[in-house]
């Protein structure tokens, strides 16, 4: 029977649903808790609902006719048919509003602007000395009401962070605002809700979530150029340069100011790579430059898979050290 | 009755029979949702396993694109027309609908478009765009290839073919059916089918007028959807949703109406609350046209507007319930037996009322802010669908089985197919919900396995192949050789509609004689009437003529007007139709010249359908239907159904011009001043003049029609009525190529050319018809008291005329108000 | 020989205007929030009172045709009434009954679009 069927998922997802880091029911933002308080009362409801409507198919196939059937049939019609859906929808209007409304009005203590590309995101930080450039990963203030603007430049991708919150489409011409909120710290996965072409289903970000000092802390880190370690490394930032990565990204601090691609000035402090897509580590990076497109169809990025492996262990060391 | 004995042989294609061409339309229809069926099964193949790569990315985006294309466009609209074309003309005890050619000509159009569009695949050619096809990523030939214009001009010509059909199902069920047949006593069925066609009629258009800037954009560089241009993604999502949310109902609304049909039979009792169900029908009919944002709630419009179509996405729950509990209160009233049919419904109502359910959910803005895009839309969207759709139909297939081929299905088989699809599709969807929740969005062709999504995918597919059993269990009962059983009783189910007096086996005539209605019930509460029919003691039971001959009633109490001869078999319809779709498809490809070419043929074959249709002088001027019944045989203006088809035909033209027109307004609303600073709008004098000249070809017409009497007054009025139309356009056309505006550097310029354009194509086509009626005149088809065809041309110049007056008010005198001269 | 047009009896217009009546008050509540929230972009105060004298003007207009409707039904209920005779009045009666159902739903409908004009105070 499907009842149970429900439940046994129910218990057995949610379990997966509060830990996941892409589920709606993971609490980790203010604005998905006041989605996640609508969605329990919902699901009761219409379980509810569902019961009944075919708990009464059933006696109204079974039962023997009798005389008084076609008045309660015409009684039911109006008050099961017509009244108690008016009743219940009413109230989920309502409801719905009210829960609009309070996700619409919270002030900011933060502006951030995400430019989806295909298929990556741009993450550009507001902060009193300028702009703060990065890409793929955006960092948040635990406790603190975030403004995010949503632009993009090709076609439309939608932003969509379901830990946190709902999500909200990038449409070209247009600026849309949403405001985060989260409540937990961790890292949540984020992805790209609307079909924006090839590598759609590859577009993918993280939020971590910090300690507001911890965040402003890392926020400075992010303004600076690459760290002089990396920069030291000839060799690999030479490659990097001859290579033709510089005319697509950008390291501040050397010659590299590609605007194409996402800036990679302080890739290694980053989860992943790829736009969320693998975990930062030597040998995923290794295998990102060399097999791009077989990682990630669409790609924009070219492969580079005949790089001597002398250069690639070069370009990959410096890579990771650009922290 | 031997005219309506189709064509042997291989010529049995040019066939115009409803009982035929339904069969095909039915068949192909159910073809093509075999073939979206297996893309879906391609589709869970692919996710079963995380990081699958079983389907390329490239060929899973053409797959998704292409299973929901198919689905909507291929399956679940046309079910309803082929469905409607077989039963309605029996349903209203007339032999055919009003103009079977059209709908062979519908046939054809749709077999070819579909073929078309499904075949693009073997070619690595389908669209990839998803099946809404949302600019500005459809928009730009170099990201989507060539299968988004298969996808933009090949259902365009299929919704050309659509609301064709809706149109005749709209004039059938107006003014065919049998006398008596007031507007109270018609069957629940047809009151569906009414309101869906007349859905179908404001839905579609706006898709065609999208479908048309799109296509200008791909095409030509147009500036319609570049908001570098003016344009703006936006209104591509409204003129699609515009369409594509009424559609929704436009599938789910007919096949409850099988339901509502099949239940009397079924649980032996009249439908408890019939006035509620018409209530429903047309409740539904208007709110589902105020859901289309519902689609948009993510795309940041204000939280009041969104509020707005939240509001009418939960209000259309309250007729779809008051629906279901009628039908509920009927079971309860009634003595069902348990049989495939019935169980086919009762799995319906269980999977509907959940998807209903969900619907309601998804319709809280906050709660869709989560929902939409992700596999919870998904599994809700199939919810709705199957259960409201597939379900019905299924059921519908094994009631109506005997109809059609005078054998029954078998009942061991019926049931096995029912538990597999009922208990595939509930392990296929249910879990979909979760999946959501999870946060898998739609879409996507591979995912990760540290999403965690891996568990619940895999189970969805394994449903999904037991989903596709049930299915094919189904399909295998239906195909498989009969020949051997005796045939089916006449009504097998005791059911009370009129198509179940028949003959078995199956005469091409379809009801031997048309008889007077005085209930709702008729085969129950007027006893003895399929006896009388049987035996042709009713009307019209020979045609003297050998004439293929119905009778139109009038549209409230279906009081007899007159007998209307309709043509029967030709190729001529299949050659329009072959024409028709060689110049969509050529233009696809850009081949202009071949695609004019095509043109030119269609137009040829057109004329010669119409010229060689029933529509000439009758051999008497009345017809004696049996039982002292006498009536014309000809009639004009608005009694006839010709003048309600080009009525309702212009009614869904207009709304494709309300779509352009909806685009202007939306442009002015975006950017404040429209036309952009800096551009001149046309000069409004010399639109003036314009449309002066076009109102003074309309006004000869008019004085052509006042003067048939007359007949050489006429003819120089017809004849000369194309100078000032041609004038008039070239006058237009003029004004905005001397504001110097340029299609492709602002949606402003690309908008009064469109408008222009679209006007211009009009006045061609009436052009045409004003040389046609000339030549009718001139060939002595015509006279003072049969002139049909000249007074639709006059509605037709009548609609045009407005179109162009509001063009006019739009484009000259609308810049003026609003303040947007420079 | 003349039969009466669809137009002259009326009892067609009755069941097309009830939901007319909503689609013209919600397209024009639509349009009067997207203009406004596209020019001004600030309180909706004055937007919203517009919506609300529409919303008024709309219940008015239904509730004269519902008491139309209502007269050619014979009345609000009559249960187990089911109009199936062959005759014009039973023809009169199912179109008033519809009409007179049509316009309690879609006094319903436009209710609820206008709540959400009273519930926002900005775009």
């Amino acid at each position: 029977m499907r009842m149970p069927k429900h439940i046994w998922l129910a218990l057995v997802g949610g379990l997966a649903g509060c830990d996941g880091r892409h589920s709606w029911l993971a609490g980790a933002g203010a604005e998905a808790r006041l989605i996640e308080d609508l969605f329990w009362p919902f699901l009761i409801g219409a379980v509810a609902i569902w019961t009944a409507v075919m708990v009464f198919a059933v006696i109204a196939f079974r039962r023997r006719p009798k005389g008084s059937d076609e008045r309660i049939g015409r009684a039911i019609i109006l008050w099961g048919g017509g009244v108690l859906p008016a009743v219940v929808v009413a109230a989920l209007l309502i409801t719905g509003l009210l829960t609009l409304r309070a996700m619409a009005s919270r002030p900011s203590a933060l502006t951030v602007h995400v430019d989806a590309e295909q298929w990556w995101w741009r993450v550009i930080y507001e902060t009193p000395d300028g702009k703060v450039f990065s890409a793929n990963e955006i960092r948040l203030p635990l406790g603190k009401t975030t403004l995010l603007m949503l632009t993009s430049d090709d076609v439309i991708h939608s932003f969509w962070a379901p830990a946190l919150g709902g999500k909200l489409d990038m449409i070209p011409g247009r600026t849309n605002r949403m405001t985060l909120t989260p409540v937990r710290t961790g890292r949540w996965g984020g992805l790209c809700a609307e079909f924006c072409g090839a590598a759609h289903a590859q577009m993918r970000f993280e939020v971590v979530v910090m300690e507001p000092d911890a965040f402003r802390d890392w926020l400075v880190a992010e303004s600076e150029p690459a760290a002089p370690s990396a920069l030291r490394m000839e060799r690999g930032l030479s490659l990097f340069l001859d290579e033709g990565c510089a005319a697509c990204h950008t390291v501040r601090g050397t010659q590299a100011n590609g605007r194409v691609g996402p800036d990679l000035t302080h890739l290694a402090a980053r989860g992943r790579i790829g736009a969320g897509l693998l975990a930062l580590s030597d040998a995923n990076l290794r295998r990102w430059i060399t097999h791009t497109t077989d990682v990630k169809p669409g790609v924009r990025m070219p492969s580079y898979p005949a790089m001597p492996p002398d250069d690639l262990d070069q370009i990959t060391q410096f890579l990771m050290a650009l922290e | 009755m031997a005219a309506w004995q189709p064509p042997a042989g291989w010529r049995r294609i040019s066939a115009v029979n409803n009982s035929l061409i339904g069969k095909w339309y039915l068949l192909t229809a159910f073809a093509f949702f075999g073939f979206a069926g297996v893309l879906a099964l391609l589709i869970r193949t692919q996710l079963a396993v995380p990081d699958n790569d079983f389907l390329s990315m490239r060929f899973y985006n053409q797959v998704f694109t292409l299973h929901g294309t198919a689905m909507m466009f291929l399956f679940a609209i046309p079910i309803f027309e082929a469905v409607a074309i077989l039963i309605l003309p029996e349903m209203l005890g007339a032999r055919d609908l009003p103009f079977p050619r059209l709908s062979a000509f519908g046939f054809w159009c749709f077999a070819i478009g579909g073929v078309f569009v499904c075949g693009s695949i073997l070619f690595d050619a389908a669209p990839d765009g998803g099946w809404f096809m949302y600019p500005p990523l459809s928009s730009d030939p170099g990201q989507t290839g060539i299968g988004t214009d298969i996808w933009l001009l090949g259902l365009s010509f299929i919704e050309v073919a659509s609301i064709a059909a809706a149109i005749e199902l709209i004039v059938g069920v107006l003014k065919c059916r049998p006398p008596g047949m007031r507007i109270n006593l018609m069957p629940l069925y047809c009151w569906y089918v009414l309101v869906v066609a007349g859905m179908i009629l404001f839905a579609f258009p706006p898709l065609i007028a999208g479908d048309l800037l799109l296509e200008m954009e791909r095409a030509f560089g147009w500036a319609f959807f570049d908001a570098d241009r003016g344009g703006d993604p936006l209104l591509w999502q409204h003129l699609f949703w515009i369409f594509g949310h009424p559609e929704v109902y436009i599938i789910f609304l007919p096949s409850i109406a099988l339901i509502a049909t099949m239940l009397p039979a079924l649980s032996r009792a009249p439908v408890v609350g019939h006035s509620w169900v018409v209530l429903s029908a047309i409740g539904v009919a208007f709110l589902s046209f105020g859901l289309w944002v519902h689609h948009m709630f993510t795309t940041g419009l204000p939280d009041i507007s969104l509020g707005f179509f939240s509001a009418a996405s939960e209000a259309v729950a309250i007729p779809t319930g008051i629906q279901i509990f009628c039908l509920l209160a009927t079971l309860l009233v009634g003595r069902a037996k348990l049989s495939v049919p019935l169980l086919f419904a009762g799995g319906a109502l269980a999977v509907f009322v959940f998807g209903g359910l969900t619907g309601v959910m998804v319709a809280v803005v906050p709660f869709d802010y989560q929902a939409h895009d992700s596999y919870f839309v998904v599994a809700h969207l199939h919810y709705t669908l199957i259960g409201g759709m597939l379900f019905p139909v299924f059921a519908a297939v094994c009631y109506w089985y005997p109809f059609v081929t005078d054998r029954v299905l078998s009942e061991r088989l019926g049931r096995w197919s029912f538990w597999l699809i009922f208990a595939g599709f509930n392990i296929t969807f249910l879990p979909m919900h979760w999946t959501g929740i999870l946060g898998m969005p739609r879409r996507v062709w591979t995912y990760a396995e540290e999403m965690g999504w891996h568990g619940l995918n895999l189970t969805s597919t394994i449903g999904s192949y037991i989903l596709a059993a049930g299915i094919a269990v189904l399909a295998f009962d239906v195909l498989r050789p009969k020949g051997r059983q005796s045939p089916a009783p006449a009504d097998p189910w005791g059911a009370p509609t009129l198509e179940w007096a028949r003959e078995v086996p199956r005469r091409p005539w379809g009801i031997r004689s048309v008889p007077v209605i005085s209930s709702r019930y008729p085969l129950w509460q007027q006893p003895g009437l399929a006896n009388e029919v049987l035996r042709g003691e009713w009307f019209l039971s020979d045609s003297p003529d050998a004439d293929r001959e119905m009778i139109v009633t009038d549209i409230l109490d279906a009081r007899p007007m007159f007998v209307q001869r309709v043509p029967g078999p030709g190729f001529v319809t299949i050659l329009a139709a072959a024409s028709l779709g060689a110049v969509f498809i050529l233009a696809t490809f850009h081949l202009w010249l071949a695609a004019v070419l095509a043109g030119a043929v269609f137009l040829v074959a057109t004329l010669r359908w119409l010229w060689t249709g029933a529509g000439g002088l009758p051999s008497a001027p009345t017809r004696d239907c049996g039982r002292g019944l006498v009536l014309p045989l000809y009639a004009s203006g608005n009694g006839s159904v010709g003048w309600w088809a080009m009525f309702i035909t212009m009614i869904g033209d207009s709304t494709a011009f309300a779509g352009l027109v909806f685009a202007y307004v939306f442009f002015w609303t975006l950017h404040g001043s429209f036309p952009p600073p800096g551009t001149a709008p046309p000069a409004a004098v010399t639109l003036w003049l314009g449309t002066a000249l076009l109102a003074g070809s309309w006004g000869m017409l008019v004085a052509a029609s006042a003067a048939m009497s007359r007949r050489v007054v006429a003819l120089c009025c017809c004849a000369l009525a194309p100078l000032p139309a041609g004038a008039g356009v070239a006058v237009l056309a003029g004004a905005a190529w001397s504001a110097g505006l340029d299609p492709t550097r602002h949606a402003y310029d690309a908008t009064v050319w469109v408008l222009t354009l679209w006007i211009g194509a009009h006045v061609a086509g009436g052009i045409v018809m004003q040389l046609y009626s000339w030549a009718r005149l001139l060939a002595r088809h015509m006279d003072a008291d049969h002139d049909a065809e000249l007074r639709n041309t006059v509605l037709y110049w009548n609609f045009l005329i407005v179109q162009a007056a509001a063009t006019f008010a739009l484009i000259g005198l609308f810049p003026l108000v609003s303040g947007g001269v420079p | 020989m003349r039969y009466p047009r669809i137009i002259d009896d009326g009892s067609v217009w009755i069941v097309i205007v009830p939901p007319l009546i909503w689609a013209l008050h919600f397209l024009a509540a639509y349009w009067i929030a997207a203009v406004w929230c596209a020019r001004e972009a600030g309180s909706l105060t004055p937007a919203a009172w517009s919506i609300i004298v529409l919303t008024i003007l709309a219940l008015v207009a239904i509730s004269l045709i519902g008491r139309v409707a209502a007269v050619r039904y014979g009345g609000f209920t009559r249960p187990g009434r089911e109009s199936a005779g062959d005759t014009q009045a039973d023809r009169r009666q199912f179109l008033g009954h519809v009409a007179l159902l049509l316009c309690v739903l879609n006094a319903a409908a436009v209710m609820m679009t206008a709540i959400p004009s009273v519930m926002f105070g900005r775009c």
